[in-house]
């Protein structure tokens, strides 16, 4: 089934990005016209009918009783300029998500264009055939109404039904946490580096390295070297890690990050379609190619909240991977002795005769 | 955003920005403080249990043994005597006859031959009993040592998992702690974003006050 948020949304940032507009003979030779004017539309009547509403209180020529409908409209229209800048003031900072570097593609594509709309990025002017209004309706809430191509049908979102929504910590639009940076400082957490390893910033320090605690020792306590082949017939020593008890040290403390992450389960959403499904890094997204992304393995905000058990245990596992294959690994990897001897280049010939030599010593095979 | 976008005074739209991202910064906050609440309450309901290093502690008193239990009485001697007395008595009186001794002399030789019988009984029953308590002595040394070996190894076990629970407990430790003032620090944030949105919205508030005059046809100074 095709993915219509992921589509339009990739096709509205790679037009965004694309600079094509440029090139649009239609765009270039015409002017465009950006004046929604929200706030003067909406406020165009509203003098007329406070005028009204506190003549007839003054007078006492209300049409309800001790004039309480009348007095209500009134101060629901004394209220209404800071009900519009609130409003607009959360809106444009929930939309303002839709321009993040890594935005998750599956989110409704319809904020991107109101985004866009809002920010009159060209092609979304009323020349364009584009419109927004700001609606003051008689529960002293507001509406935002958007319409224009890109809008099968009106995009219309409440003052009231917003707020309440930010209030209880949802966003309208999920935002994509910026693993990178959980993933850097989570290597600070998970107890396999010495505490002088990381600077003052609580990042690692450049050469930092795995406590000795965690590298596999031969049973006289030498450690226990794996060498590779380097070329031209020589090679070195690299130090080799007790992979299952680092996996066992950084566990409960990956799996805590991971409960973090998930007191915003649309967030873990955006951060399972853009990173965490296909293990794709930092750089990879940054490409923006499609494929690089979830994709068909997406999770959907519309179908998928609240997460079931099993999405919740799959994310963990996952999370731990793309962490010890994109951020660990590098630290177990090719990692030279520290002993000045043992990190030398040798002969790798007569390494393994040496080698040899030892087995035969060490079992009284001579 | 531009200022035709959303129309009325300039001054409107500029406390709509301003307001904007102090709202930013104070959800941010709010998350990032839910967000760390969470991951402490995991941290603190996953850390390890405060284990007893004597737990495995067994009693060693089976191990320990009387080595003189088994010591065997050297009757084996003492039978070998009275068989080879018995068997140098039967030899000599047959000799007595043959040669037609008297009875006197028979029993002289017979005599003897007894003395002589006893004291290389006498010799083995010595040295098996020195073998004897040579091996109790070895036996004794033996368990000894078993039973200090066993004693090292547990103090060893004790000492090593009561060193690996302080580390864990150590880094534990410092990763709470360490969540636990990032969490003050958001929720710092926070009030300060609260405190800079409430002042946008306030100064925004003010040229409402000119705007809505205007549009409800009373302009306010």
């Amino acid at each position: 089934m095709e993915n219509k948020n992921l589509s339009k949304n990739l096709y509205l940032r790679q037009f965004n990005e694309s600079n094509a507009i440029a090139y649009s003979e239609a765009f270039v030779s015409n002017t465009s016209d950006y004046n929604f004017q929200l706030l003067d539309n909406a406020y165009r009547n509203a003098g007329k009918i406070y005028a009204k509403l506190k003549i007839a209180v003054e007078t006492n020529k209300c049409s309800s009783e001790h004039c309480s409908v009348e007095l209500t409209q009134l101060k629901q229209l004394e209220e209404a300029p800071k009900v519009s800048l609130d409003f607009l003031s959360s809106l444009i900072a929930e939309l303002s998500v839709t321009d993040e570097a890594n935005f998750d593609l599956n989110n409704d594509y319809r904020y991107t264009v109101a985004n866009s709309l809002m920010n009159g990025k060209p092609g979304y002017s009323k020349t364009d055939g584009y419109s927004a209004y700001l609606d003051l309706l008689p529960d002293g809430s507001q509406q935002i109404v958007f319409v224009g191509p890109a809008f099968p049908i009106p995009l219309i979102i409440n003052s009231a039904a917003l707020n309440s929504l930010v209030t209880s910590d949802t966003s309208l639009i999920a935002s994509t946490p910026d693993i990178n940076a959980e993933m850097l400082r989570l290597l600070t957490e998970v107890g396999v580096f010495a505490a002088d390893a990381v600077n003052e910033n609580g990042e690692l320090k450049s050469g930092a390295k795995i406590t000795e605690e965690f590298v596999v020792m031969n049973a006289d306590g030498s450690v226990d070297y794996e060498i590779i082949d380097i070329g031209n017939g020589k090679g070195r020593n690299v130090l080799k890690y007790d992979m299952d008890k680092i996996e066992k040290k950084v566990t409960p403390f990956i799996n805590a990050e991971v409960a973090g992450l998930m007191s915003s389960e649309q967030d873990a959403i955006a951060a399972w379609n853009v990173y965490i499904s296909k293990g794709t890094s930092v750089e990879e997204d940054a490409q923006m190619a499609q494929d690089a992304n979830a994709g068909s393995s997406s999770w959907s905000y519309e179908e998928d909240l609240p997460l079931q058990q099993d999405k919740k245990v799959l994310f963990e596992t996952k999370y731990k991977e793309y962490f010890m294959n994109n951020y660990l690994k590098q630290f177990t990897t090719n990692q030279f002795p520290t002993v000045k001897e043992d990190a030398a280049v040798f002969d790798l010939e007569e390494a393994k005769k040496a080698q040899a030599q030892k087995f035969l010593k060490d079992n009284d095979l001579n | 955003m531009t200022p035709e976008v959303i129309g009325g005074f300039g001054q409107i739209v500029g406390s709509v920005f301003s307001g904007l991202s102090a709202r930013k910064a104070r959800r941010e906050a709010e998350k990032e403080k839910k967000r760390l609440t969470k991951k402490l309450n995991r941290l603190e309901a996953n850390r390890q249990e405060i284990i007893n290093p004597y737990e495995g502690i067994q009693d060693l008193s089976s191990m320990i043994s009387n080595p003189f239990a088994n010591l065997s009485v050297a009757t084996g001697a003492a039978e070998i005597q009275i068989e080879q007395a018995d068997i140098s008595l039967a030899n000599t009186l047959d000799t007595m006859r043959a040669t037609g001794a008297s009875a006197g002399g028979a029993t002289a030789l017979a005599q003897a031959a007894l003395q002589s019988k006893k004291g290389v009984a006498a010799s083995i029953e010595s040295q098996e009993k020195a073998n004897e308590d040579k091996r109790a002595q070895g036996q004794q040394f033996m368990e000894r040592r078993a039973v200090a070996e066993a004693e090292r190894l547990q103090n060893a076990d004790v000492s090593g998992r009561e060193f690996v629970y302080s580390e864990q407990e150590k880094r534990e430790q410092q990763q709470l702690d360490r969540t636990a003032s990032l969490i003050g620090m958001a929720e710092a944030a926070r009030a300060q974003a609260t405190a800079d949105q409430t002042s946008a919205i306030s100064g925004g508030i003010g040229n409402l006050g000119t705007f809505a005059g205007s549009a409800f046809g009373k302009p306010k100074k």
